[in-house]
């Protein structure tokens, strides 16, 4: 299985980010990080914008992040109907880079508002896929 | 942006426009609803197909049952053997279409452009639409979660009501001020009034959206026939110059933007592009069109555009200042709200809009003495955004 085993439900199956995976699996959320000139990405990128002919390493972020904007979704696409309704927000980590990501439905909602603290974590689905939600 | 590019805007028109009817077109195949808007604009500029000298086909193409729909819809108009192809930018492609033919006529490549915006949507199974919207986003870093269309404007107007105490009563006085004036489209999807109440009451699509703040897929085609000033001048006595063209691009991830997500960085890039091509302010703007995809969206361009200051765009949607007789009339041809949205040929709506209040000719709905017209049309989740200014 290539990356198609990313998020609830994979459309992409070749990257050269597939690394990601190894650290989901040890329940860790990782970021890439140029070796020359330290730019940090997340979502991971292996390709330095900066300095474009060198090499990226990967680093353990700590998940802590802060709610941005939020939207509970009724009407889905095909393969997430049986989840309906769901939670999505954008979140933002400390270093000032983002995360779009499903909110866990054991977040109350009613607490949810711009500048919420969350925690991105990793999360597993039924079908051996794995993802990272907002807790 | 050199003076010696300024100069050359002005000199290029819009010569003729036409429109097919807007909705769930079961009569009509892809290029049977080309013809109609190409044949209605040949109509409106007393001309006929031998002058013109290229074809601009603008949809989204992922949509069409047809691969490479220029091929068939330039077959099917008669233009062969002359140069087509397709332009694609999401929701936006036919402004870029315009834009596309602005750049062949002004480097003298071509003397006359057909710029055909079509799509055609109902065809689909709903199975398919919801595919389709699924991978409107980032396919490899958000689609995956289950992502929508009005999800990710959703997310905007949830800042926006965080920040600035906007509510959903608020949003709600779009569609209704969009469909009142759809009653007088006779291209528009949908033609009858609906209440705050109406649109309050309608089913949840993504919160804070309902259905009914939310645009419509639809079929449908509209045309523009541009020529070069010298053409234009002999060819019709009513030209509408292209005065500002403003095209953008933002990051198309979510997580890629910056900022409280209450404005689209997007609009305002591409509208100060357009702004200082034209040599105007917002303040110059006779009638807008604006891509209403969503109650919203209506709000945020009128601030994105200048029309309204940070937060300001539901006061002024209040005090009716983007009515008909208000002090900048807004999609009073009923937006994408009322006429539907067949994605490729939204953009080229706006501009026929445009162009029609500008000559004098949009009946029940003119604006008195429309001199300058602006149009915002916004790409898919909002990676692209072109603002036209068109002068009379």
């Amino acid at each position: 299985m290539g990356f198609e085993k990313f998020g609830r439900f994979g459309y992409v199956s070749q990257t050269k980010i597939i690394p990601l995976l190894s650290y989901l699996e040890k329940g860790q959320i990782a970021a890439t990080k140029c070796k020359k000139c330290g730019r940090t990405y997340f979502p991971p990128r292996v390709d330095c914008l900066d300095d474009r002919h060198s090499a990226i390493e990967w680093v353990v972020l700590d998940g802590k992040s802060s709610l941005v904007t939020f939207t509970k979704i009724f009407f889905a696409p095909p393969a997430f109907q049986p989840e309906t309704p769901y939670l999505l927000g954008l979140a933002e980590f400390p270093n000032g880079l983002r995360v779009f990501a499903p909110i866990s439905p054991a977040v109350d909602e009613k607490q949810l508002k711009p500048g919420t603290q969350l925690s991105l974590k990793v999360a597993k689905g039924s079908r051996d896929n794995l993802f990272y939600w907002l807790e | 942006m050199s003076l010696g590019s300024i100069e050359v805007l002005g000199r290029i028109a819009i010569i003729g426009v036409g429109h097919s009817k807007f909705g769930k077109r079961s009569d009509a195949s892809l290029r049977e609803l080309a013809f109609e808007a190409y044949s209605l604009a040949l109509d409106d500029a007393d001309m006929d197909s031998s002058k013109i000298d290229g074809s601009v086909v603008c949809s989204a193409t992922h949509y069409d049952k047809q691969r490479s729909p220029a091929g068939v819809v330039a077959e099917y108009l008669g233009l062969n053997p002359q140069p087509t192809f397709n332009i694609e930018a999401a929701c936006a492609s036919s402004a870029v279409g315009l834009r596309t033919a602005w750049a062949l006529v002004s480097s003298k490549l071509h003397d006359i452009i057909a710029v055909v915006g079509v799509q055609k949507m109902t065809e689909l199974s709903n199975e398919e639409i919801q595919e389709l919207m699924g991978r409107a986003g980032d396919v490899m870093w958000e689609s995956p979660f289950g992502t929508t269309m009005p999800a990710y404007y959703a997310m905007y107007a949830t800042a926006h009501m965080a920040k600035y105490g906007t509510t959903e009563e608020q949003m709600a006085l779009v569609p209704v001020k969009s469909r009142k004036y759809g009653s007088k489209n006779p291209n528009a999807m949908f033609q009858k009034p609906i209440t705050t109440e109406e649109v309050l009451k309608s089913r949840p699509v993504s919160a804070p959206l309902k259905l009914f703040d939310c645009c419509a897929n639809a079929d449908g085609a509209a045309c523009l026939i541009i020529a070069n000033a010298e053409k234009a001048r002999k060819l019709t006595d009513r030209p509408v110059w292209v005065a500002g063209l403003g095209l953008a691009s933002s990051p198309m991830s979510l997580a890629g933007r910056k900022g409280p997500m209450t404005s689209f960085d997007v609009t305002k890039n591409a509208a100060k592009t357009a702004y200082k091509m034209a040599r105007i302010n917002p303040n110059d703007v006779d009638v807008a069109e604006v891509h209403d995809s969503f109650s919203i969206t209506e709000i945020l361009n009128y601030e994105d555009l200048g029309f309204a200051k940070p937060g300001g765009g539901t006061r002024l949607l209040e005090k009716g200042e983007t009515e008909l007789g208000g002090k900048i009339p807004v999609n009073i041809d009923g937006g994408l709200i009322s006429k539907g949205h067949p994605v490729g040929a939204t953009g080229a709506s706006q501009l026929f809009a445009l162009t029609k209040q500008l000559r004098g000719e949009a009946g029940s709905t003119q604006v008195d003495g429309a001199k300058i017209g602006l149009a915002q049309n916004i790409g898919g989740i909002g990676m692209y955004a072109a603002v036209t200014i068109l002068k009379a």
